[in-house]
């Protein structure tokens, strides 16, 4: 077990030294109010890396996802304003985001078009088609949406509940289900997988429209952390998301890497920009040092395929 | 192939569609004739047409285009974009207008055209953004980095009471207005307010959800912290939110450059104390008297001052003509404004 799962254990070994570092010269980190709301703030974010680390597993990428993050939030937003019932306008967010997703399923595995370019493509055309139809005014939404109504702390731990529940059972459905196995086996080897019968195109296309869903899932559940929408919200989320999931040790050549890792790559990375202001440090080195922790990652990432002989 | 396009295009344009807003198109098509008699063209273009704050703008324009007995023609992009401006600008030249007034997306890229319609003899005012100085006459300058700085800090001071500690909210750490608003925060805080203490600056990549996670820490981090200072219009309701959902609603001010709209709501309940902006009717009221003055050879190179019609006189540094003091929105005047 430790030693299968070493690359996750040493990140997770990373991340409790910091929180311990934390716990000396910051206990006021641990404050129970303003961590739930750090968690519920970063939850979303959790979903879409589960997402992208599929999406990777099955030895693809999606840069799309930040910007079809920001098109699902202003669907959320906008069919709410209109009166939508909540519901209903939560749904249609999920379906404008399995629909993004298709979208890009269709170019990569219809077309067998490279992911990177075609969620380039997408990313690009998504966000510039809000600017433009947007202006990047804010959507004032009506009342029964922030918290879908409940109360605060009620609706930050059902924000913080769907995301564990989206990790929980993506876990078991990449673990234990057929078709999981299939994304591992789709982006170890597509060749060999299609000769044992998994047919890769479909799974492909399935991966990028649960990535879509899950996109929508996650910008409702920031939606409603707020009052209004920023139509520019999401930026940089791709990149933010695929970090998590190397830092977690998901291999961007494909087939290796697990939601448990992702959660701790995930911790790891929400948990150093505030720990740097609870620790005062400037915020000039915010970015250095998310990018370092990416840096490390993805050396001994290297290192060890190198010894393995990969 | 084909049909995979074609899907691409109908979800693309549904996409476009179902969000574009359908509000009246506030662009007047120029009329094709030219102006008869001696009446003044004035040629108005915001950076993009359908935004609340150039629509504002234009109600000022109007107005002092009312008050001159003045044609305006106003057009611009529909979504900021150097490329159009340059384009309508081209047309301007060919309509012969009198003067063109203009807020530019970009200084480089539409100096060209505006060097080619002043070879013409069209006089050239910009306002809100300039453009390169050689290529236009004036430029009425809404707020200088100096009022800015001046308004946010004492203001904070105000609300403060002179001492405690306060932390600012920016868009990033290298845009380079406010790193200069920064500077003159710091340099009214040394000389009027020693009793502040500026504790930390944070980034939010001028994202209104990543302003509402930085606050929520910047809260939890400094325990004493009296007041947020926002100097990106996103990070004022963002910060709001989080000091709203950490209960400190009233215990921790909120102040910031922001527009009326964003924080209406924050304004009205209290969390947020002060937005400050300029009026940005005045700023087209003045930009089309200049334009109308300038076109006029009433304002000439080296005046010192200038009578902007009903809203009376101006001060003029350099080629700048300054609107002012920066206009501060609150929860006793919000309900005058809808941008």
């Amino acid at each position: 077990m430790l030693k299968r799962h070493f690359r996750e254990f040493s990140v997770l070994g990373v991340l409790l030294s910091v929180l311990a570092l934390l716990g000396v010269f910051a206990p006021d980190f641990f404050a129970p109010q303003p961590l739930l709301s750090r968690l519920t703030a970063a939850a979303p974010k959790l979903v879409v890396a589960c997402g992208i680390a599929m999406v990777m597993i099955s030895r693809q990428i999606d840069i799309s996802v930040g910007s079809l993050f920001a098109v699902c939030s202003v669907v959320c937003g906008l069919l709410a304003a209109a009166k939508m019932p909540v519901p209903l306008a939560i749904a249609s967010a999920i379906a404008a985001g399995a629909i993004g997703g298709a979208l890009n399923g269709v170019l990569v595995a219809g077309l067998r078009l490279p992911s990177i370019v075609v969620t380039l493509a997408t990313m690009v055309t998504l966000r510039e088609g809000l600017r433009l139809a947007r202006q990047g005014v804010f959507i004032d939404l009506p009342d029964g949406l922030q918290w879908i109504g409940l109360p605060m702390i009620g609706g930050q731990y059902l924000v913080c509940g769907i995301a564990l529940t989206v990790l929980a059972a993506m876990a078991a459905v990449m673990r234990h289900l057929a078709i999981g196995r299939a994304v591992y086996a789709v982006g170890s080897d597509a060749e060999a997988a299609r000769l044992a019968g998994i047919r890769p195109r479909l799974i492909t296309f399935v991966v990028f429209v649960l990535m879509g869903a899950l996109t929508g899932l996650a910008a409702v559940m920031n939606v409603v952390q707020s009052p209004q929408v920023d139509p520019n919200t999401g930026r940089m989320l791709e990149l933010e998301a695929i970090a998590a999931a190397v830092v977690g040790g998901v291999a961007v050549s494909g087939g290796r890497g697990n939601l448990g890792g992702v959660l701790v790559g995930f911790l790891l990375l929400a948990c150093i920009t505030p720990a740097l202001t609870y620790i005062g440090v400037k915020p000039y080195w915010d970015k250095a040092i998310q990018g370092a922790v990416i840096l490390l990652a993805v050396v001994a990432d290297g290192l060890r395929n190198r010894k393995n002989g990969r | 192939m084909f049909r995979s396009f074609a899907l691409f295009l109908c979800v693309g344009l549904a996409l476009l569609t179902g969000c574009s807003r359908s509000g009246p198109d506030t662009g007047a098509a120029p009329s094709g004739g030219a102006p008869a008699g001696k009446r003044l063209t004035i040629a108005f273009m915001p950076k993009s047409k359908g935004n609340g704050y150039f629509v504002s703008c234009k109600q000022g324009a109007d107005q002092a285009a009312k008050d001159l007995g003045a044609e305006l023609i106003f057009d611009g992009p529909v979504s900021p974009d150097p490329a159009k401006q340059n384009e309508i600008i081209e047309n301007w030249i060919t309509l012969g207008v009198d003067v063109i007034a203009v807020a530019c997306e970009n200084k480089d890229g539409i100096s060209t055209a505006l060097k080619r319609a002043k070879d013409k003899g069209i006089k050239i005012v910009t306002f809100d953004s300039d453009a390169e100085p050689a290529t236009r006459d004036f430029f009425v300058n809404q707020a200088t980095p100096e009022g800015i700085g001046n308004a946010l800090m004492d203001e904070a001071a105000r609300l403060c009471g002179g001492t405690g500690e306060f932390a600012i909210i920016t868009a990033s750490l290298t845009a380079q207005n406010m790193i200069e608003w920064q500077k003159f925060i710091e340099a009214r805080r040394m000389a009027k307010h020693p009793g502040m203490k500026m504790v930390a600056l944070r980034p939010c990549d001028d994202l209104k959800d990543k302003a509402q996670a930085e606050a929520t820490t910047l809260l939890g981090a400094y325990p004493h912290l009296k007041l947020l200072m926002n100097i990106c219009s996103p990070a004022v309701p963002g910060a709001a939110e989080a000091v709203k959902q950490a209960g400190k609603a009233g215990k921790v001010k909120v102040i910031g450059l922001g527009l009326p709209n964003e924080n209406r709501r924050y304004l009205k309940d209290g969390t947020t104390d002060t937005v400050i902006l300029w009026k940005t009717v005045d700023l087209g009221y003045l930009t089309v008297q200049a334009a109308a003055a300038l076109a006029k050879g009433e304002l000439k190179a080296g005046a010192t001052s200038f009578k902007g019609g009903k809203l009376g006189e101006f001060r003029i540094v350099g080629d700048n003509i300054l609107l002012g003091e920066p206009f501060k929105f609150t929860k006793e005047n919000i309900d005058q404004f809808d941008f």
